[in-house]
């Protein structure tokens, strides 16, 4: 018996974290008698910012370290796993590691019965709102939590990690035992019981918190996984064709590579009150991913399968509250909000209120230090425009 | 069974006859492919291809960028990059420098960008060394590279368009080291008959990639990173065209031979006396004159010798060389080069020829002799002496006598 | 000798005239808030579709493209990671060949080769020098992300002093691991190529509009050109993305990054640090990565005083770091 463990994390921002977790599921089951080990996707490095990518740990019961390697350790990616981590809960709209994988939904390897853990603060009808539905039956479970965002090099010690483990030991202790977590974190940290007792705290919380999926239940996949020519349906000589050139003012009016949108890589989504707009061009300018697309009346229309929430636009922006970004899981759809915007301003002015109202938080400049919650501002249509500089 | 190495002066093909060594009978293959760029850097013995080829250009003789690069990796990306832009270009190297830019050359062949490079073999530091040996080249063997060796001034002249022909062919697109004797080829001088350019421009057609060329007007992006989902099919494609170049070399030698005389009997190799033979020695490159002059006197004693000169390397002439060396009792393969801690501790050349007999039924015992490195001569008294090693080995049982050094100071 | 005003080349006025369309598109791998990417995307769009370019290996040739699928409109084709130099002169001879001889249209094609700092101001450097002696017209373009950044941000001949890097960590005996000073690549590539035209730094954000011009230029007074632009990086920098633009005209404006283009020896400071008053003090750029979270006062203070030597000591500020000729009896 084998045990797949999957930790969905977001590139650089949370590499040290899935590594930290992934290793220390593999040494406290090995204290316990079991056989594991773990790795990254190596396809995902080097990994870039927010990008979603995957580390692994495998734990058996009966299986000799090397049967372990040669059944889990030998491949890129797995073809299914008995629990599926997800250290920042936006990821369940989709991930797409690279080009040609595809948009594939957050539980696309989660196996009958088993289990997807999220960090979250939303509810599990929110999440599922997003998540792929199944032929079978699942398991879904939630831990309160912040993506635990941090930086290469200063990393944030906010106990995600030690609640990590104890969420792992109450979906399946055939993983990891939560008395061994404990037993292994008050080990590490004699001095620090607050970490092991955060571990207990998440291992009871998940307890309540798991819910049973019903096949069906989430959404039905619009992705397609794209198919991979063979060897003679391509050039020789390593040439692909170009993105064809082609421009027009509007949305999506800018040719761009259709087979890698990556939109997935965005946690926050910039929402534009147009009606504040000086047309100063920053955002477009300085978009390092050229998502905003010109339009006849001098705005910006933002094609958001193509943003991957950076938030310079958002940061350049001159004026206060027109450029906001918000927590993607309000977003149902990359619809363009300038055509929205043309079609009633009104109604689009409220639409981008409520949207901002909603958990509004930036990171400092150093990442791992935290976010600072900022309190915004409802500006009526045509409202004042007040200077964002700080 | 005379050697295709006579040249036809009873048509117009041939303009004029000139003495050159095979660097520079090498510049003036150059110069009558009219290659569009040329990149140089200097280590002996190659270089003074590229000295002949600079007069070439500063009397006009050759409308070509010549470019002088700060090293052999440049130089080769130099040409490299030219290549990829249509242009037809051309550099060589030898000994270490041919290795300072392996890299480049590793992704030329990946890039399948037939860029037609000369190598006069060198020894590879340290100590240093100017004599041949043939490792330099033979280092790009497994890469994707067509490897061939010229042994004399005039096939030198004639195998660049050969070359440019045969690795410029869209079924093959692949570059193309021609090797040649570092010191014994590339310094001695023979007289060459120069072929008109008429009839070159019959034989060799303008270089073009078509779709794989990189222009504003064919929008492509050439060599994007692969993650593992592509690295297969790539390696597949370019096996293909690899094993595609076999059929296109026949035919550009045919194609050859129609324009300028019955100049080639076989592509790949030259058989010498081999008739009836039951043992014969095979090598690569300059070896050959001493391997068939002692196998003329050895027939004189009337003994049943003779010499097969091997010409291409890669693609090895695996079905042509195993129906022809099954014929035989024994063989003696000639190496100008090592390949330590190999399989009996033998050469380079032996493996191939060895992996090239397995399959045949009846096998000829294969002996093996690792000589004239670092540019040592061979003289006919070692080829005889070869001869000899080889004739026992028809019936010699033992295992520890593969290999024979020729030549060392014992 | 030419002077700036006599060369006229078509110069961008205004943001609002920077031509719209993108020659470098969505849908590659770079991360959140790349400063590369902007450099990629700006330089392309300052130049236009009749060129070629080629991305030496580095983050921005990984990040760029997944195979069979590319971000790139105009033809674009991957080099050796040493090879910005010696691609550029392979376009830009084989260009020339083919025109002259009638093979393709005589049009002006521009040949630009991109690189990062270490296949640039490190492994690539004499094939850039072998590049800028010849008389072919290219661009170079080095962006300076201050490290290796594909293989996880490790230290390059060009990474800040005192940065951390995964071979320069902190550590319990040593603090301080990349104790080298960062190479002075535009300056030496000017003050060694005299017939080089223009030689300049720039930032893809700061000031907007100025580093498409300066490619402009570049591509204008044509000839081998050289330009070095300052990327910063949030993933190896460690500050979050939402800041990339903000870090470059820190890093100008604090004096670390000496902005400035050099046309037939003619050096115009395109943001003039030599006035102290113009020079914020180094911390406002470090305190705000990362990066250097480890480093002390001490630490600090060398890097202020280094960078204010580099301005108020050396003999063309910024660019030679030579402090004058010593009179001889």
């Amino acid at each position: 018996m084998i045990k797949r463990v999957e930790i969905n994390y977001r590139g650089i921002f949370q590499k040290s974290l899935a590594k930290k977790i992934g290793s220390d599921i593999v040494i406290i089951a090995s204290r316990m008698g079991r056989v594991g080990m773990s790795n990254g996707r190596y396809s995902d490095a080097p990994e870039r910012n927010g990008i979603p990518c995957k580390y692994f740990a495998f734990i058996t019961h009966d299986l000799a370290e090397e049967e372990l390697e040669a059944e889990a350790g030998a491949k890129l990616d797995i073809d299914e796993c008995d629990l599926s981590v997800v250290l920042d809960d936006t990821m369940c709209k989709g991930v797409e590691p690279w080009g040609w994988h595809g948009i594939r939904p957050i539980n696309e390897k989660v196996s009958n019965g088993s289990t997807l853990l999220v960090v979250s603060k939303h509810d599990h009808a929110e999440l599922l709102d997003f998540v792929g539905s199944k032929t079978f039956d699942w398991k879904l479970a939630t831990y309160d939590g912040e993506p635990s965002l941090a930086g290469l090099w200063v990393n944030k010690d906010d106990l995600t990690h030690e609640r990590t483990l104890g969420a792992i030991a109450a979906a399946d202790p055939d993983i990891i035992g939560i008395e061994a977590v404990e037993k292994y974190l008050n080990e590490k940290n004699p001095k620090e019981p607050h970490r092991a007792q955060a571990a207990r705290k998440a291992y009871d919380e998940v307890l309540e918190k798991t819910k049973a999926i019903k096949p069906g239940m989430g959404v039905k996949w619009q992705h397609q996984v794209p198919v991979l020519p063979k060897w003679k349906e391509f050039n020789e000589g390593s040439a692909v064709p170009a993105v064809k050139r082609g421009f027009k003012l509007g949305p999506l009016g800018q040719q761009r590579n259709p087979q890698f949108q990556r939109g997935t890589t965005k946690t926050q989504r910039p929402v534009v009150r147009f009606d504040l707009c000086t047309k100063c061009t920053l955002c477009w300018l300085e978009c390092p991913d050229e998502c905003f697309d010109p339009t006849d009346d001098g705005l910006y229309d933002i094609a958001y399968s193509y943003c991957v929430g950076c938030g310079k636009c958002a940061d350049i922006c001159p004026v206060k509250e027109c450029i906001v970004m918000v927590d993607e899981l309000q977003f149902e759809n990359d619809a363009s909000p300038w055509t929205a915007y043309k079609k009633d301003r009104g109604a689009y002015a409220d639409w981008a209120e409520k949207k901002k109202s909603k958990g509004r938080y930036i990171h400092p400049y150093i990442t791992g230090r935290g976010l600072e919650y900022v309190k915004g501002e409802v500006v009526p249509l045509d409202g004042k425009r007040g200077s964002s500089r700080r | 069974m005379m050697t295709a190495e006579r040249v036809h002066t009873d048509r117009k093909v041939y303009e004029r006859e000139e003495l050159l060594n095979g660097c520079q009978a090498v510049a003036h293959g150059v110069r009558l492919a009219d290659v569009d760029v040329i990149s140089a850097y200097p280590i002996r013995p190659y270089t003074e291809v590229m000295d002949q080829l600079s007069r070439i250009i500063a009397d006009g003789e050759l409308d070509a960028e010549y470019i002088i690069a700060d090293s052999e990796h440049s130089q080769f990306e130099i040409a490299k990059h030219a290549s990829s832009v249509n242009a037809r270009a051309f550099a060589g190297s030898s000994g270490t420098g041919w290795c300072y830019g392996f890299e480049a050359l590793v992704v030329t062949a990946t890039d399948r960008l037939p860029v037609v490079y000369i190598v006069g073999n060198r020894a590879l530091d340290d100590p240093g060394a100017f004599g041949v040996e043939h490792n330099d080249a033979m280092a790009v063997r497994d890469m994707g590279w067509l490897l061939l060796w010229v042994t004399t001034p005039q096939e030198a002249l004639e195998h660049i368009l050969l070359a440019y022909r045969i690795a410029e062919d869209k079924r093959v697109r692949m570059p193309l080291a021609l090797a040649m004797d570092g010191a014994f080829l590339t310094h001695s001088q023979h007289i060459v008959k120069i072929p008109a350019k008429e009839a070159v421009k019959k034989f060799l057609p303008p270089y073009d990639l078509g779709a794989g060329r990189l222009h504003p007007d064919n929008p492509i992006s050439i060599a994007p990173q692969v993650n593992e989902d592509w690295v297969m099919e790539i390696r597949r494609q370019n096996w293909e065209a690899a094993k595609r170049a076999r059929g296109v070399i026949k035919e550009a030698y045919k194609e050859f031979n129609a324009i300028f005389g019955e100049r080639y009997s076989n592509p790949y190799f030259t058989e010498f006396m081999t008739e009836d033979a039951d043992v014969v020695l095979i090598g690569l490159g300059q070896i050959a004159a001493a391997g068939r002059t002692a196998a003329k006197r050895l027939r004189e004693k009337g003994q049943k010798v003779g010499y097969i000169g091997l010409r291409w390397f890669r693609p090895f002439p695996t079905l042509e060389l195993r129906e022809v060396l099954k014929r035989f009792k024994a063989v003696g393969v000639i190496d100008r080069d090592f390949a330590h801690g190999s399989p009996d501790d033998g050469g380079v050349l032996l493996h191939e020829i060895r992996s090239c007999l397995y399959p045949a039924k009846n096998r000829p015992a294969v002996t093996n002799f690792i000589t004239g490195l670092g540019g040592r001569d061979v003289s006919i008294d070692d080829c005889i002496k070869m001869f000899g090693i080889t004739q026992k080995a028809m019936t010699d049982e033992k295992l520890d006598d593969y290999v024979t050094w020729i030549g060392v100071r014992e | 000798m030419a002077t700036q005003e006599m060369i006229t080349y078509d110069k961008i006025k205004g943001v609002h005239n920077i031509p719209l369309e993108e020659f470098y598109t969505s849908g590659h791998r770079t991360c959140q808030g790349c400063e590369s990417a902007t450099t990629m995307r700006g330089f392309i769009k300052a130049a236009g579709p009749r060129s070629i370019v080629t991305g030496s290996t580095g983050c921005m040739y990984v990040a760029n493209t997944s195979y069979m699928t590319t971000p790139w409109i105009v033809p674009w084709m991957h080099t050796q990671l040493g090879a910005s130099g010696s691609s550029a002169i392979g376009m830009a001879a084989g260009v020339r060949a083919l025109k002259r001889k009638g093979k393709i249209k005589d049009e002006h094609i521009n040949a630009i080769a991109f690189c990062g700092d270490l296949g640039g101001g490190d492994m690539g450097l004499s094939g850039i020098s072998g590049a800028l002696q010849t008389n072919y017209d290219l661009l170079i373009i080095m962006y300076d992300n201050e490290s290796a950044a594909n293989t996880d941000i490790q230290a390059t001949g060009l990474t800040t002093y005192g940065a951390q890097t995964t071979f320069t960590p902190p550590g319990k005996k040593t603090r301080i691991m990349q104790k080298r000073w960062k190479k002075n690549v535009a300056g030496m590539l000017a003050v060694g190529h005299p017939t080089c035209k223009y030689i300049a730094t720039a930032c893809a954000t700061y000031p907007p509009m100025d580093f498409l011009n300066k490619v402009r230029k570049a591509l204008a007074i044509g000839g081998p050109t050289f330009i070095h632009t300052y990327d910063p990086c949030p993933k190896g920098w460690d500050y979050h993305p939402r800041y990339s633009h903000e870090l470059g005209e820190l890093g100008i404006k604090s004096g670390l990054y000496p902005l400035y283009e050099i046309v037939e020896g003619q050096v115009t400071y395109t943001y003039d640090a030599r006035p102290k008053k113009s020079r914020i003090p180094v911390n406002d750029f470090l305190s705000k990565q990362g990066r250097f979270a480890h480093l002390i006062q001490e630490d600090i203070d060398y890097i202020q005083k280094m960078v204010n030597q580099m301005w108020d000591e050396w003999e063309i500020p910024g660019i030679a770091p030579l402090k004058g000729v010593l009179k001889s009896k």
